[in-house]
């Protein structure tokens, strides 16, 4: 009984400070003037920008590994993985560490924004821009007020061929 | 049954398996020296301790048949009996016997009863010496139908008076006490009649119990134990014959109770009745289905039929649930493992000493002053010296010898031995190499697998042999050593040697390969761990289906390890096992490239060398050569290799590490050598992936990852190029 009421109660709350418990929230962050979301429920933390350690012999985009609390976390940069031109790091510069499948990565960000709900009505399928634009990482486009938000899909971003296990790839050939 | 118990069953269970492996390790050494009486003394022992307790556990099946092996072994051990081949066989047996009983007394599960029957025949048989010690085993035997006619189960069902607490009775303690007359099979409890939390009176027992007792004594008896509580209770006690109880049990619940029920009584219970109709042909399978398919569930019967209330039958229908519940959690296999009390003694000694160092370091930097630096350099080298021996003794705990994995192959070599009509020698060595648990538990099967292999398959018949000018015994040899932080397991046979033609065609057969095309060596070997590849010609039952060295592979793979075979036609074949030493810490050398910190495992370490001028030469204008004392080793720069900027490009100013993995040496260039340190391997994998050339990652001193070198992957690497590029 209490349970339940304590439920409605959450609920009524949410409703009045505007939280929705339906997924439908995405952190959002900046690169460059460009917005970006992702889905509030794979964010694990926020952190400040650290040096990481360089892997050997792997692809530019990833930055590196990082201690973090004794797991070695992978460092996506997303400029150089979207072929952004880099920038230098600031003090807004954010890794957003973040759960994919399992997995524990992080995204160099130059900046966090804002957690915004994003209605399923106000979301559209990503853009297509044929062979010239490769946006094969979006899961449709956000509108929140007059602003786009570019939602990316986690698994497809992180799990490319690179993140896999290319050594087995290597040794086949 | 109660969750102590279960827990106390666990405790027997482990135990009865020590005991077992101590048994069958006697024997078999008995087998060698007949006359070691104090060997046999320590089989009867460990026989004795397993007959003990499964008795106290009522895991009466095992006791009995443990009873007669200890007859046979007491014959011996008084020396009324001579320790004959076919005794040894017939106790080998016997054990293994023992080992399915205790498994099904385990697992719940039926045994193999002719298996049982025949052994207990044979035992006595064997221990036949005297007409009376016939007679006194045919007694225990008579007796080892876990319940003697005599026997009746009883159903009783009980509500105890509201005001048993108020009387300072306790339901538990008439539990107890029924518990004493005989065994309680099934206790089940009734809480229907609990009113609302804000109803209940404390003092009240709102309580009702069913219960299922198997004993000799009779009725009155029963009663008699509720004497004091007679007045007031509802108590109904029925006898029951075991079927006729089960379909009582099953009323209460659904069907898929009953065959639980079936599980927990053992493997005396009757057949279902369908199963005997089938059986006798008097109903086909499908039309004893179809009707089973009409059957209601006895719960909706007996709703029906107002016998129970819904509310009842909802909570006869929670409490099997949980049942499931527990037996499920009971299935998933618990581990655990045995630890010398010194061992955790020392330990929490060890953490005293952290806890002490740690307060005189608080206090040092609540008041410090510079001039008090010596006094914190000292302490913090004591915490130190703390820290690594705790981590050390941590690690030690997980960590066994690794001769609980090979103490399975003496009595396989000896089955397969006298199988095949082969001498077979099996030479340990090594056994003392620790690894972590885990690992020894997952590579027994793959071991098992290869030794079978090298048995059968490797090792030619005693007359071919001797043609060969080689001796008739052939020897299997299993050895364990460490390498540069892998464990290496090697197992080795004087056989025949792999046939490169056999496999060549059997995988132009399958199709593996072109008929035409040129392979090494290396590239042969493997296809025998592909999936059903086997060149034995026939089938047998040691061998030869072609599953197995796939089986291998894949579990040493899963493990993160390799297989690597070596093999040279009518000497012999070696596989070797490469594993990685999980949760390891190593030993390890923290070296500088440029900016960046790796750690070379110290283990593959030889030496470090400054090189002097005119020791490097070139072949073919790139391939760096070192001399070393005489011998020429390749050099690799390891920032050409990482990509790295190095600080020196010239080797004169740099260092070389030599390094040694699988036997070959390698001259490495880095900028410094930092220091000595032991360092825990994290996993790369956990978040990213293997990368070519590191083993792990682990934290240095300064929170940053450091990377701990692969020396096989850095010489791959460096010989075939990066698989990707930067």
């Amino acid at each position: 009984m209490a349970a339940a009421a304590l439920e409605t109660a959450t609920k009524e709350l949410n409703q009045q400070i505007g939280l929705t418990t339906d997924g439908s929230q995405f952190l959002t962050f900046n690169l460059g003037e460009e917005l970006y979301g992702v889905d509030i429920l794979r964010v694990q933390e926020i952190k400040g920008y650290t040096a990481v350690t360089k892997i050997p012999n792997t692809p530019s985009h990833i930055k590196g590994v990082l201690n973090l609390r004794g797991t070695i976390v992978p460092i996506i940069e997303l400029r150089t993985k979207f072929n952004m031109p880099t920038i230098d790091y600031t003090a807004f510069t954010v890794i957003i560490v973040v759960v994919v499948r399992d997995k524990v990565m992080g995204l160099v960000v130059d900046a966090v924004s804002d957690v915004l709900n994003i209605d399923k009505k106000d979301i559209q399928p990503p853009p297509q821009f044929g062979a010239k634009v490769d946006v094969s990482f979006l899961n449709g486009i956000g509108k929140s007020n007059d602003k786009l938000v570019a939602l990316l899909d986690m698994d497809r971003l992180l799990l490319d061929d690179e993140m896999q296990d290319g050594t087995k790839a290597a040794k086949a050939a | 049954m109660s969750n102590e118990f279960a827990q106390f069953q666990e405790a027997f269970f482990e135990e009865a398996g020590e005991h077992l492996a101590v048994v069958e390790e006697g024997l078999l050494a008995l087998e060698q020296h007949p006359q070691d009486l104090d060997l046999l003394n320590k089989v009867f022992r460990s026989a004795h301790s397993i007959k003990g307790t499964a008795g106290m556990f009522g895991f009466n099946a095992v006791a009995q048949f443990t009873h007669k092996m200890e007859t046979l072994l007491d014959l011996l051990r008084n020396g009324q009996k001579a320790l004959s081949p076919p005794i040894a066989d017939l106790l080998l047996k016997s054990t293994d016997c023992l080992k399915a009983l205790i498994e099904a007394a385990k697992t719940g599960e039926g045994i193999d009863d002719e298996t049982v029957q025949r052994l207990t025949a044979e035992l006595a048989t064997a221990s036949d010496l005297k007409v009376e010690k016939k007679a006194k085993v045919e007694g225990s035997h008579s007796r080892s139908s876990a319940t003697s006619p005599s026997t009746s189960t009883f159903h009783i069902a009980w509500t105890p008076p509201e005001w048993m607490f108020q009387r300072g009775l306790d339901p538990l303690q008439i539990m107890k006490e029924l518990g004493g007359l005989g065994t309680l099979d099934k206790v089940m409890l009734d809480t229907s009649r609990l009113p609302h939390l804000t109803e209940i009176d404390p003092e009240k027992c709102y309580l009702s119990w069913k219960m299922q007792l198997a004993t000799g004594k009779d009725r009155k008896v029963i009663e008699s134990v509720f004497e004091f509580v007679r007045e007031d209770s509802s108590l109904t006690i029925e006898e029951a014959t075991v079927s006729s109880f089960k379909s009582q049990v099953s009323s209460a619940a659904s069907q898929h109770e009953t065959r639980n029920q079936e599980h927990e009584t053992g493997d005396q219970g009757p057949k279902p009745l369908g199963a005997i109709l089938v059986e006798s042909g008097m109903v086909s399978p499908a039309a004893l289905d179809q009707a089973l398919a009409q059957q209601k569930r006895v719960g909706e019967i007996l709703v029906e039929q107002k016998v129970v209330t819904p509310q009842q039958l909802e909570q006869a229908l929670h409490t099997q649930r949980q049942q499931e519940a527990a037996a499920q959690t009971k299935k998933t296999d618990t581990t655990s493992i045995r630890v010398d009390t010194a061992k955790i003694d020392k330990l929490i000694n060890l953490v005293g000493e952290l806890v002490i160092t740690q307060s005189m370091l608080s206090d040092l930097g609540s008041r410090f002053e510079i001039k008090q630096l010596p006094v914190l350099l000292e302490r913090v080298a004591q915490l130190e010296r703390n820290t690594r021996e705790i981590q050390e003794r941590v690690m030690g705990i997980r960590m066994l010898p690794i001769g609980t994995a090979f103490s399975r192959f003496p009595r396989l070599v000896r089955d397969l031995s006298s199988k095949a009509g082969k001498k077979i020698q099996l030479v340990l060595s090594g056994e003392e190499t620790e690894l972590d648990k885990t690992v020894i538990e997952s590579i027994g099967d793959p071991l098992t697998h290869l030794v079978r292999n090298s048995a059968d398959h490797g090792l030619e018949p005693p007359e071919e042999r001797l043609d060969n000018n080689k001796p008739e015994g052939v020897t299997i040899r299993l050895n364990a050593f460490h390498e540069g932080g892998n464990i290496c397991i090697t197992v080795e046979d004087d056989g025949r040697g792999l046939n490169r033609d056999k496999i060549v065609a059997k995988a132009v057969k399958q199709g593996l390969i072109g008929e035409n095309d040129k392979l090494s060596d290396d590239q042969i070997w493997p296809l025998i761990f592909r999936p059903g590849f086997s060149t034995a010609e026939k089938v047998t039952d040691v061998s030869g289906r072609g599953v197995g060295m796939d089986v291998v592979k894949r579990n040493i793979e899963a493990l993160g390890g390799t297989v690597s075979i070596k093999t040279v036609t009518g000497k012999g074949t070696t596989f070797t096992l490469k594993l990685p030493l999980t949760l390891a810490i190593i030993e390890g050398m923290t070296v500088r490239v440029g900016k960046e910190t790796y750690i070379v495992p110290l283990l593959s370490i030889l030496e470090s060398i400054q090189p002097k001028e005119g020791t490097i030469k070139t072949v073919v204008g790139r391939g760096e050569l070192i001399n070393v004392r005489g011998t020429y080793l390749p050099m690799i720069r390891m920032y050409d290799v990482f990509v790295l900027e190095p600080e020196y490009t010239n080797p004169m100013k740099a260092i070389l590490l030599i390094l040694e993995t699988e036997g070959e040496r390698v001259a490495v260039m880095v900028d410094e050598i930092l220091g000595q340190q032991q360092v825990v391997i994290k996993s790369m994998e956990q978040n990213f992936r293997k990368v070519e050339g590191i083993a792990g990652a682990t934290i240095l001193g300064d929170g940053t990852v450091g990377f701990i070198l692969d020396v096989r992957g850095l010489l791959e690497i460096a010989r075939h190029g990066t698989p990707v590029a930067a």
